[in-house]
């Protein structure tokens, strides 16, 4: 099963072949996950001993130097986080290291390395998760208010996505109401200060 | 009459009403210590108490005003010596309302330019940001107070002789007065909004498709595959598409193997149309490739293929 994956497309073919190909598990568990929402979860110490702590780091990316991303904490502390080729970079969606900018905020999960370092398994980059309410919609963008400040949502055509309820995530977003109290999930733009929306939950 | 749109002759009463609902709120509002704390006054004076008493004599200030613009007829200069009082107190009450808009407007100014966070402290209890309808209002309680000195009569009888062209007049000044004031946003144009989506159909129907990525990794993350993989899987989603009717995950992970521990691709592959609410028992495919032989390596998946969920207890043996 020797594949050099030379280009991304190979890769993903490779992969979706060793995937397809895998062993089939069936059930269900609620052991929770590493989507985006974990960028806010408590860093939790792993049951398995084998996995070391995470460590968790946030602030404002103050430098990219290769892979390494000098951060600044938000309660002054300073960071440097180191990618590797395993890293997940979030940033609205699954993307790659070249999507992070200076000035751009991010949380990044990953193990404290002997020098100081952080090696990240997880950065997610401008994630924003706020409680607001929606003042209005329109086509394109979704006005909302939080604390009292007003944010521009963007609506992205085909990942924006709402959860109702309890109900799974969908792209139906034509139930948001105005004046509806919304959790809002998405990217954080440093430019103008909007938001692109990855996903809407109401009714929790 | 000699002023055909009657507008110096009722500014006195839309204004009464502006300062009268603002002034009160400020004086005899029980949130007003509090409101204080929240406006660029707490930043100006020293301590939140001074501050809340400052807004409170604004308020004190507002509501004399608009008692005086109620009252007090603009009289002709004709009428001196005879009415000496009035004569000197319209100037003087339209004078004040100005000054006091320009007072506004530099507060206003000032809280913009230091504590852009700070609530306007204008009416509500609530907090209000500084916007351009701040400075709207207050611009133009400035045109209302210098407008209003050039009063031929009271609104009283300009309303009495020209009731219809008055009510119209009096609803312009207050449809201006609502749409310059964020304080009642909730009360009108969150109604309109809503309206508007009711006629005109919302904005964002029609966006329904194929099952969003989130519901996917939802429905993994609740899967006895994810639970199996867990203790491999160390990043986040890192990368999916789709093929086939497939829907493929690929999260980064470390498996220790015998030859210690190895950076690994984990691709789990899931039905493309499945989510948590149309599987209660989600088939998932699942292959750990080694990242530098990439070479599928034989884990922890290859013993667990199933695992029947355990029976709920029924609702009715709960309290049995």
């Amino acid at each position: 099963m020797q594949n050099s994956a030379s280009t991304p497309f190979d890769r993903r073919r490779f992969l979706t072949s060793a995937a397809v190909a895998g062993a089939t598990i069936v059930g269900a568990s609620a052991l929770g996950g590493l989507d985006p929402d974990a960028a806010f979860a408590a860093p939790m110490r792993p049951t398995d001993p084998a996995i070391a702590a995470a460590d968790f780091a946030e602030g404002i990316i103050t430098g990219v130097k290769g892979s390494t991303l000098h951060v600044h904490g938000s309660f002054g502390t300073d960071y440097l986080i180191r990618l590797t080729n395993a890293t997940s970079v979030w940033k609205v969606h699954p993307t790659t290291a070249a999507a992070i900018e200076t000035g751009d905020g991010m949380y990044a999960r990953g193990v404290r390395m002997p020098d100081g370092t952080i090696a990240a398994d997880a950065i997610w980059v401008n994630i924003v998760n706020i409680t607001c309410k929606v003042r209005a919609i329109t086509s394109d963008r979704v006005h909302l208010q939080h604390n009292q400040h007003t944010i521009v949502g963007r609506i992205l055509t085909g990942t924006t996505v709402a959860t109702y309820g309890h109900a799974s995530a969908t792209k139906d977003l034509s139930r948001l109401r105005v004046g509806q109290a919304v959790q809002v999930l998405g990217a954080w733009r440093p430019a103008d200060g909007s938001v692109d929306v990855v996903r809407f939950s109401t009714g929790h | 009459m000699r002023n055909v749109l009657l507008l110096p002759e009722l500014a006195p009463l839309a204004l009464a009403v502006l300062l009268g609902w603002t002034g009160g709120a400020k004086l005899l509002g029980r949130h007003t210590a509090r409101q204080a704390a929240d406006t660029a006054l707490a930043r100006l004076l020293p301590g939140d108490r001074t501050a809340a008493l400052a807004l409170r004599a604004v308020g004190a200030l507002e509501l004399v005003l608009a008692a005086a613009l109620l009252v007090v007829p603009p009289s002709s200069v004709t009428l001196w010596p005879v009415a000496l009082w009035p004569v000197t107190l319209w100037p003087v009450t339209a004078a004040a309302t100005a000054a006091l808009g320009a007072g506004f407007a530099g507060y206003l100014a000032y809280a913009k330019v230091t504590a852009p966070q700070s609530s306007c402290g204008c009416a509500s209890a609530r907090h209000t940001p500084v916007t351009p309808r701040s400075f709207a209002r207050a611009g133009l309680v400035v045109a209302g107070g210098a407008g209003c000195a050039a009063a031929q009569a009271p609104w009283w009888s300009a309303a009495n002789h020209r009731p219809v062209a008055a009510a119209v007049v009096v609803i312009a000044f207050g449809v201006i007065l609502v749409v310059t004031s964020s304080e009642l946003d909730s009360r009108w144009l969150l109604p309109l909004r809503r309206a508007r989506v009711r006629l005109f159909g919302h904005p964002l129907a029609g966006t329904a498709g194929e099952v969003p990525v989130a519901a996917t990794v939802e429905l993994l993350e609740n899967s006895l595959a994810w639970q199996t993989m867990a203790p491999i899987v160390r990043s986040a989603l890192a990368d999916h598409w789709d093929s086939d009717g497939w829907r493929i995950l690929r999260y980064s992970g470390v498996h220790t193997g015998a030859d210690g521990p190895r950076p690994v691709s984990v691709v789990f592959a899931l039905d493309a149309n499945a989510t948590l609410h149309t599987v209660t028992e989600p088939v998932i495919r699942v292959s750990v490739v080694d990242e530098e032989s990439q070479q599928a390596i034989a884990t922890p998946a290859a013993e667990v293929t199933r695992r029947p969920l355990l029976p709920m207890a029924a609702p009715g043996l709960a309290g049995a």
